[in-house]
């Protein structure tokens, strides 16, 4: 596991992969780079959620409505400053689409943290509908009119290699963000909220301030990258960014990967997105399908992801050349 | 072992609809010492343990700890000043290894400066646990359990440990070997107080037993003094006829 | 005035067909404790069943009904025993994402079936409709709350006075003390979950008759039978048919007075803000221990 590696041998393992990630679409086919974007993008995400979802325990059914909320609040703020040079307007999207989700989230989490486990998942659900329907409904917010999103790649650089370059750097970002929070305190009672709540907080783990921070960093985190997300498309509506898929989707990255663990998302997203976006490329239809499929099988075999299934094998592996000594 | 009353409970009582479940209590525990409550089933031992913890709210009377009130305290603010309790039926994370689930106990627990890795190590050592550090806590015995729900109690940096019937269900030896733990955590300097049915090892490691009895206490004192008390014979033998 | 009236009198035959679509999901919920996601599928399944039989067949779609019911309730059965069970004791997220797997992938093999188009069942008798005082009635509206009721009421009497609805109620209430007096709780869970699909089934040919639908519904219907259970309670007719009817009442009154596309909002809020307050619902949990 991760704690074999010290903290500068993992960050240097880290940063390796990324480096070899930004040469990657330099060599590769346009539609690969693409593929690529939306892998970084899920993997992103996918973290994001897990913050909440695999670390605390917390799973939400209903995220994309931060990445919603982030889109859309960016693009109105942008489009009230139309002079800006266009450097500042990714960061002055990122900070309204940031402070659009804490501020959300951190209303919402009193009320919603309050549920637990099933009830919790379908509450979740439910704030993202109402989010995506006042969104819809609502003219102020555009949402069935579309919001259009200026141009930002540099004038010289390939759009689709720039926003794979950001991308990636958010990605990673995110991923440091999440390592930082399991080596420390915070994570440590995360996970023991996850495990068990009222014993943790019996340990005197101060369970609902850490639940309402790990589910507002989720949520900007989220926010952010919707934001990102929002700018590739260059034009947005309501259900570009509210989408039931994206909400089943990051919890199938974590189902997938390893539920809990730090790399799992990541795992997770990679291989969803290339099995959909490559593998399926040519069967659109069959996507919903797949997915299904996967996850009734995962739940059914595999409910602890490909991780889990690496550590079971290594645990019996283990007891196996343990046993004969004895 | 100073004679500073670390515990201090006045006149509680506990009634659910018209039963009197705990009726005017009074008692102060010692610090350094190990105190046991004792009594016939239904005499209301859990419910004091749960009102003096902060899991149920007494209709009348006052718990002090350390000179602090904590009447109807959360746990995890009773937790922060010094108290931990450890219960019956263990409630360990599974997922996390031994060493984890006493860390959790270490990081968090009493407010204050510490050192998470010693207070590991030295609670691990208390309840004789440090053999099986890495063993994931799913694998444990009841009575291994048992033992991590005490080093993850005394790894809070706690001064005073509750004890909910830490030997129910175990065989001589475990119950010999919780015993001795009990003892070393004593002797670290932890107050303990535990509700126990194991006379022999009440009378042997008690510095003082309080005797329960439909809600009542009826005796506190020595184990001698206890143990020759006519009340008590009478509560567990009941009257020669 | 009347149009209060209007609206509440639409609210209300729309809530017994809320309530007749959502009973086979409260039932589930209250006796195996899992959370169909795969519910509204189920609906449209019999939506789809009555198209085509009716079609086929050249017989009014509610003449349908008794086939249909009895393919979804063998359909059901085989479900459960077969795929749902394995998930029944794990984690109580394992069958939510196992029922949302399969509803995924039901979905997939209906739009490849039937398209995704919008599909409507015509009876014969469309279009006509009544006037009772100021408020009118849509005749075919009507006759399917009509069947609704009856139906809401033939479940309650099988659940009061059979044996099959005893034996039920018993492992809902006790599953393990059931075991303990040789009830076969696969089997029992088996039977619930038929009766729903059944059910579910003839909410669907209702349904199907009033609004036009598509593969793309089955997520409504789901979190439709979920509100309505929030509302009402868990596990009785009686409360999904009052939070069916509350449920109706919202949206019509939505509708009118805030936005024709408002009702959902409202749905959605009504969701989240019940599982905040009242998560058991009115009547609260059927199949909880009585005082």
């Amino acid at each position: 596991m991760n704690a074999k590696l010290g903290p500068a041998a993992f960050l240097a393992i880290i940063l390796a992969c990324a480096v070899v990630l930004a040469i990657l679409p330099f060599v590769m086919p346009p539609f690969y780079v693409r593929v690529g974007q939306l892998m970084l993008y899920s993997a992103g995400l996918a973290i994001a959620w897990a913050i909440l979802g695999g670390f605390a325990g917390y799973a939400s059914f209903g995220h994309a409505a931060f990445i919603g909320v982030g889109a859309f609040a960016a693009g109105l703020v942008e489009d009230r400053f139309p002079g800006l040079p266009t450097p500042l307007l990714l960061p002055l999207g990122l900070l309204a689409g940031g402070a659009a989700c804490a501020v959300l989230s951190a209303v919402v989490a009193y009320p919603i943290l309050r549920l637990r486990g099933t009830f919790f998942a379908i509450a979740m659900l439910g704030v993202c509908k109402v989010c995506a329907e006042l969104n819809n409904n609502v003219d102020f917010f555009q949402g069935s009119l579309g919001l259009n999103f200026p141009a930002i790649a540099p004038p010289d650089w390939d759009p689709a290699i720039f926003y794979y370059q950001l991308y990636l750097v958010a990605g990673v970002a995110v991923l440091l963000i999440a390592w930082q929070i399991r080596r420390s305190r915070f994570g440590a009672g995360l996970l023991s909220i996850r495990e068990d709540e009222d014993t943790a907080r019996m340990l005197g783990v101060p369970t609902e301030r850490y639940k309402r921070q790990a589910f507002v960093i989720s949520a900007v985190l989220t926010g952010l990258l919707g934001v990102i997300y929002a700018h590739s498309l260059g034009y947005i509506t309501t259900d570009s960014v509210y989408r039931d898929d994206t909400n089943l989707s990051l919890i199938v990255y974590s189902l997938l990967g390893g539920m809990g663990t730090l790399f799992g998302p990541v795992i997770g997203a990679f291989m969803l997105v290339f099995v959909t976006q490559v593998i399926l490329a040519r069967l659109l239809d069959f996507h919903l399908f797949a997915t299904g499929l996967l996850l009734v099988v995962l739940v059914l075999t595999a409910p602890g992801g490909i991780i889990g299934l690496v550590r079971g094998f290594r645990q019996r592996r283990r007891a196996k050349n343990v046993a004969p000594a004895e | 072992m100073s004679g500073t009353p670390i515990l201090r409970v006045e006149g509680l009582s506990k009634a659910f609809r018209g039963l009197k479940a705990i009726s005017d209590v009074t008692f102060n525990v010692v610090s350094g010492s190990i105190t046991s409550i004792i009594g016939p089933n239904g005499a209301g031992k859990s419910t004091l343990f749960n009102l003096v913890t902060g899991y149920l709210a007494p209709t009348a009377g006052r718990v002090s700890f350390k000179d602090r009130l904590i009447t109807g305290m959360p746990t995890n603010r009773i937790a922060e000043l010094g108290v931990a309790r450890a219960f019956q039926i263990a409630r360990p994370f599974r997922d996390l290894s031994v060493a984890e689930n006493v860390r959790i106990g270490a990081l968090f627990g009493k407010a204050g400066a510490r050192d998470v890795e010693a207070m590991t190590r030295h609670a691990l050592e208390l309840a004789a646990m440090t053999e099986l550090a890495d063993q994931p806590a799913s694998a444990l015995t009841v009575g291994q359990l048992r033992h991590l729900e005490v080093a993850r109690a005394i790894a809070t940096r706690a001064d005073l440990l509750l004890a909910d019937e830490p030997c129910a269900g175990l065989n001589p030896t475990e119950t010999a070997a919780m015993i001795d733990v009990l003892r070393r955590i004593r002797t670290s300097g932890v107050t303990v107080v535990l509700v126990e049915h194991d006379m022999p090892s009440v009378m042997e490691v008690s510095d003082r037993i309080l005797v329960l009895e439909s809600g009542r206490l009826i005796a506190d004192g020595t184990p001698a003094e206890v143990s020759s008390n006519p009340q008590v014979i009478k509560a567990y033998l009941g009257t020669p006829d | 005035m009347n149009l209060i009236a209007q609206t509440l009198a639409d609210g209300l035959v729309l809530g017994g067909i809320y309530a007749l679509a959502a009973v086979g999901f409260s039932l589930i919920f209250g006796v195996l404790h899992v959370i169909n996601l795969s519910h509204g599928i189920i609906v449209l399944m019999g939506a789809y069943l009555a198209l085509i039989l009716s079609e086929t067949l050249h017989i009014d779609p509610l003449l349908t009904m008794p086939l249909v019911m009895a393919i979804l309730a063998g359909v059901g059965y085989v479900y459960q025993r077969f795929l749902i069970q394995y998930a029944v004791d794990s984690t109580p997220f394992a069958s939510i994402l196992l029922t949302f797997g399969v509803a995924l992938m039901m979905n997939n093999i209906m739009i490849w079936l039937f398209s995704p188009d919008m599909r409507n069942i015509t009876p014969s008798y469309a279009f006509a409709s009544f006037r009772l005082g100021p408020i009118a009635f849509d005749a075919v509206r009507v006759s399917c709350l009509a069947a609704s009721l009856v139906l809401l009421s033939c479940l309650a009497a099988l659940l009061k006075y059979t044996s099959l609805g005893r034996v039920i109620r018993a492992t809902a209430q006790q599953t393990m003390a059931a075991r303990l007096c040789g009830v076969n709780v696969r089997h029992v869970y088996a039977m619930t979950f038929a009766v729903s699909a059944a059910f579910a089934g003839a909410a669907g040919i209702v349904i199907g008759i009033i609004l036009p639908f598509s593969p793309a519904d089955e997520a409504i219907w789901t979190l439709n039978a979920f509100v309505v259970v929030v509302l009402g309670g868990v596990g009785s007719p009686a409360g999904a048919l009052i939070g069916g009817l509350l449920l109706g009442i919202v949206s019509t009154l939505t509708a009118q007075y805030i936005g024709p596309s408002f009702p959902n909002v409202t749905m959605f809020l009504l969701l989240v803000l019940l599982l905040l307050v009242r998560p058991q619902g009115l009547l609260g949990n059927a199949f909880a221990p009585s005082r």
